[in-house]
């Protein structure tokens, strides 16, 4: 059963590893995922930690679905505090890690403590060890992974590694798994970096055995059919996911040159059509792959076709390095990108995070903040794609002061830049913006400043507010299953009914991350995917747990409340630009000046967006500051925390 | 656990409203439906005259590439100057 997976409590530093059980009642209450994870880093994390110090706690799960006969549940997850932004750290990957931990027994590990020398985890059928990692320390991504292998003369084991960038301690390491699949945004190859932890290895054949298989295979098909007629699930079958780049690009929601301009032009040689072309001219028609048990098949594979990587495979990119190294560093040639697109996956490093910092530093340059002396004498004018490539090396391996300085994150480094640099920085809660431009679209603008984890696509982006659905579609997705009659908006550049929209969103995307199904399988891009009320018979069909659609989205809900929980404890506060639920001031003063016709022009309103805030915190049972009220905290069961179930 | 309503879930249920060959035009306070000519490369707005460059996915199944970089930059910088903006 897949409810007879267990947990694992590892310490790094005295080597001491014990096994339990997950109790039924903390199933119920957190399912599995991330959101079990949130409970895990509330009760095992003490407050004011060195994100970097051994007491720091690194969780590693698959979702209560994982490795079933449900659809894409490939997801992993990990979760520490984040030494980017020093509030909670949040990664989830796709790939084959979580369905083989599974088979291995787990669904999830607590890892605490340093050794004293690079080790990686090597989980087998229910054994753990910790095994000697120093020959491996120091290879990238990739060849740690076939080191690995190697020493274990096993082909099949999947790991999840730290590259280069981890080891370094860059402040936004991703923890990785297969070439390109990353657990990126946060920092948590740092933690694993820090913790002298190279990987964790996985290799599993224990059966999970299904509750109910013929029901659990009858409806799986029923879910595929939904997920594979959808437009946009052909489309990114066919392009991946830089579709979403083009598509974004095209009417204007693309930061460009930092957060001067909204849209990068004449960007057709980055337009997901044309990576379309080179990957099918260096890999053939059938360039496309997929993650454990995904219909989907987004992601691309790649040949570089010329420079000084030219023939290097590759996979992606997605559409987050067109944005990182192409759209705003404005160098929107194919090359950048999928060298840029390589090199942070043969490091481990956030694309994001490197893009945006290195356009921001391109910024500071242009506006004579930091100079010639500061890069070392590299021209980091916008456009110049060679400073791009460079600056990437630089960061991930500390080099030159910059490189360092960029490597510690953006907030830290505008501290050491000084003269007015923060006001460039294009940041929430200390993680730089997804390379999107949010100021045309209040609702994504909501979700950018409240995110868990910091400035988030991911974590409560109602992005199908961009396809103008008609209301009465609209209420049907947003009222279910909790009702709501409250106002809602076909239009996006509104404000009206937009909080609920993004608190709608927040328990859709903790509810699919507990799951462990990815989020191309829900109400993400696509208005008709499923979400609560498939939910509800995938679970009880695979593990036999009978939940209402209404139980897993309260558990939604207890669950980003924990993540708020932690925040809080952590220091978040509501208006602090470097640790609250707030944009940068270019969002409310500099008004987009490309895109479509209507999207010129605009900004966000602040006192429109403030209330915006008001009514987020009100659906979340919030008081003004963003502190969860008494009653809020009795109702989800969490008046207790930290309770130490588990 | 729950009982299926007509058979059918919210999400599934709404399949029928989705369409096919056609495209919203991606001006916000526009979003007119525009239904390109099969295997046409180009298409405009009706309504609010953006343009755009047109990539089909498969034969049914068109998407905006990207605006006309030319006439999107001309539109955006007389609506600038309308604003005031520098």
């Amino acid at each position: 059963m897949p409810l007879d997976r267990k947990i694992a409590y590892i310490d790094l530093t005295t080597g001491d590893i014990q096994t339990k059980p997950i109790p039924l009642d903390v199933r119920k209450k957190f399912l599995g995922g991330r959101g079990l994870d949130a409970y895990l880093l509330y009760n095992h994390t003490e407050k004011g930690c060195d994100p970097l110090g051994p007491k720091n706690t690194l969780m590693v799960s698959g979702g209560i679905l994982t490795a079933t006969c449900a659809s894409a549940t490939a997801r992993t997850h990990i979760m520490a505090k984040s030494p980017l932004t020093g509030l909670l750290g949040s990664a989830n990957m796709g790939g084959f890690f979580a369905p083989e931990m599974a088979w291995a027994g787990f669904h999830h590990l607590v890892i605490k403590g340093k050794a004293k020398h690079p080790v990686y985890i090597y989980i087998h059928n229910g054994e753990i060890e910790i095994r000697d990692a120093r020959d491996i320390w120091g290879q990238s991504v990739t060849d740690s992974q076939w080191a690995i292998r190697e020493d274990l003369g096993d082909q099949e084991v999947k790991s999840l590694v730290c590259g280069p960038a981890g080891e370094n301690l860059v402040r936004f390491a991703n923890v990785m798994t297969g070439i390109k699949n990353s657990g990126g945004r946060s920092g948590m190859g740092c933690v694993l970096g820090s913790k002298n932890l190279k990987a964790v290895a996985v290799r599993g054949t224990m059966d999970i055995k299904i509750a109910r298989p013929k029901e659990a295979l009858e409806y799986n098909k029923r879910f595929i059919d939904q997920i594979v007629s959808a437009k946009v699930n052909q489309t990114q079958g066919a392009l991946g996911t830089p579709f979403i780049w083009g598509a974004t690009n095209s009417w204007g929601g693309i930061r460009t040159r930092n957060f001067q301009y909204n849209q990068c032009e004449y960007a057709d040689d980055i337009e997901p059509e044309r990576i379309d072309e080179i990957c099918e001219e260096t890999m053939g028609k059938y360039h496309m792959t997929g993650c454990f048990g995904c219909q989907v098949h987004c992601r691309a594979q790649y040949k570089i076709p010329s420079g000084p990587y030219a023939g290097t495979y590759d996979e992606g990119p997605e559409y987050t390095s067109q944005g990182a190294f192409g759209g705003e560093t404005d160098t929107p040639r194919a090359i950048t990108v999928l060298t840029g697109n390589h090199l942070v996956n043969k490091f481990g490093m956030d694309n994001l995070e490197t893009g945006s910092l290195i356009s921001w530093a391109m910024e500071l340059y242009e506006l004579g903040i930091i100079t010639s002396k500061e890069t070392d004498g590299i021209d980091l004018k916008f456009g110049n794609d060679d400073a791009v490539i460079e600056m990437i090396d630089r960061i991930c391996f500390r080099k030159g002061w910059l490189g360092d300085t960029l490597a510690d994150g953006g907030i830290a480094a505008s501290e050491k830049i000084g003269k007015n640099s923060f006001n460039y920085l294009i940041q929430v809660k200390g993680m730089s913006n997804l390379h999107s431009d949010e100021r045309a679209t209040p609702a994504l603008a909501l979700n950018s400043a409240t995110g868990s984890r910091g400035s988030d696509h991911l974590r409560s982006r109602p992005a199908i507010d961009l396809y103008h659905l008609p209301e009465e579609v609209l209420r049907k997705i947003y009222s279910n299953p909790v009702p709501y009659d409250g106002p809602l908006s076909s239009e996006h550049t509104e404000y009206i009914g937009k909080p609920w929209q993004v608190f709608w969103q927040e328990n859709c995307y903790m509810g699919v991350d507990c799951l462990g199904i990815c989020k191309y399988h829900t109400t993400f891009l696509g208005a008709t995917l499923p979400n609560f009320e498939d939910w509800s018979k995938v679970l009880y069909y695979n593990t036999g747990l009978e939940m209402t659609p209404e139980e897993i989205w309260d558990v939604a809900v207890r669950c980003n409340m924990i993540e708020r929980l932690f925040n809080l404890r952590e220091g978040l506060a509501r208006d602090d630009l470097k640790k609250g639920d707030m944009l940068n001031h270019r969002y409310f003063d500099e008004p987009c000046r490309r895109g479509a016709i209507d999207v010129v022009g605009r900004k966000i309103d602040k006192k429109k967006f403030i209330q915006m805030i008001d009514e987020f915190y009100e659906h979340k049972g919030l008081d003004n500051n963003g502190v969860p009220k008494p009653e809020t905290l009795k109702k989800l069961g969490l008046k207790n925390e930290p309770s130490h179930l588990v | 656990m729950t009982t299926e309503k007509e058979g059918l879930s919210t999400a599934e249920s709404l399949r029928k409203t989705r369409t096919y060959g056609k495209f919203r035009c991606h001006n916000p306070t526009c979003m007119e439906r525009i239904q390109p000519e099969k295997g046409k490369k180009t298409a405009k707005c009706p309504t609010c005259g953006m343009e755009y460059r047109v990539h089909w996915v498969n034969p049914n199944l068109p998407r905006i590439r990207g605006p006309v970089w030319d006439t999107n930059r001309k539109l955006a910088e007389t609506k600038l100057k309308e604003m005031g903006v520098k």
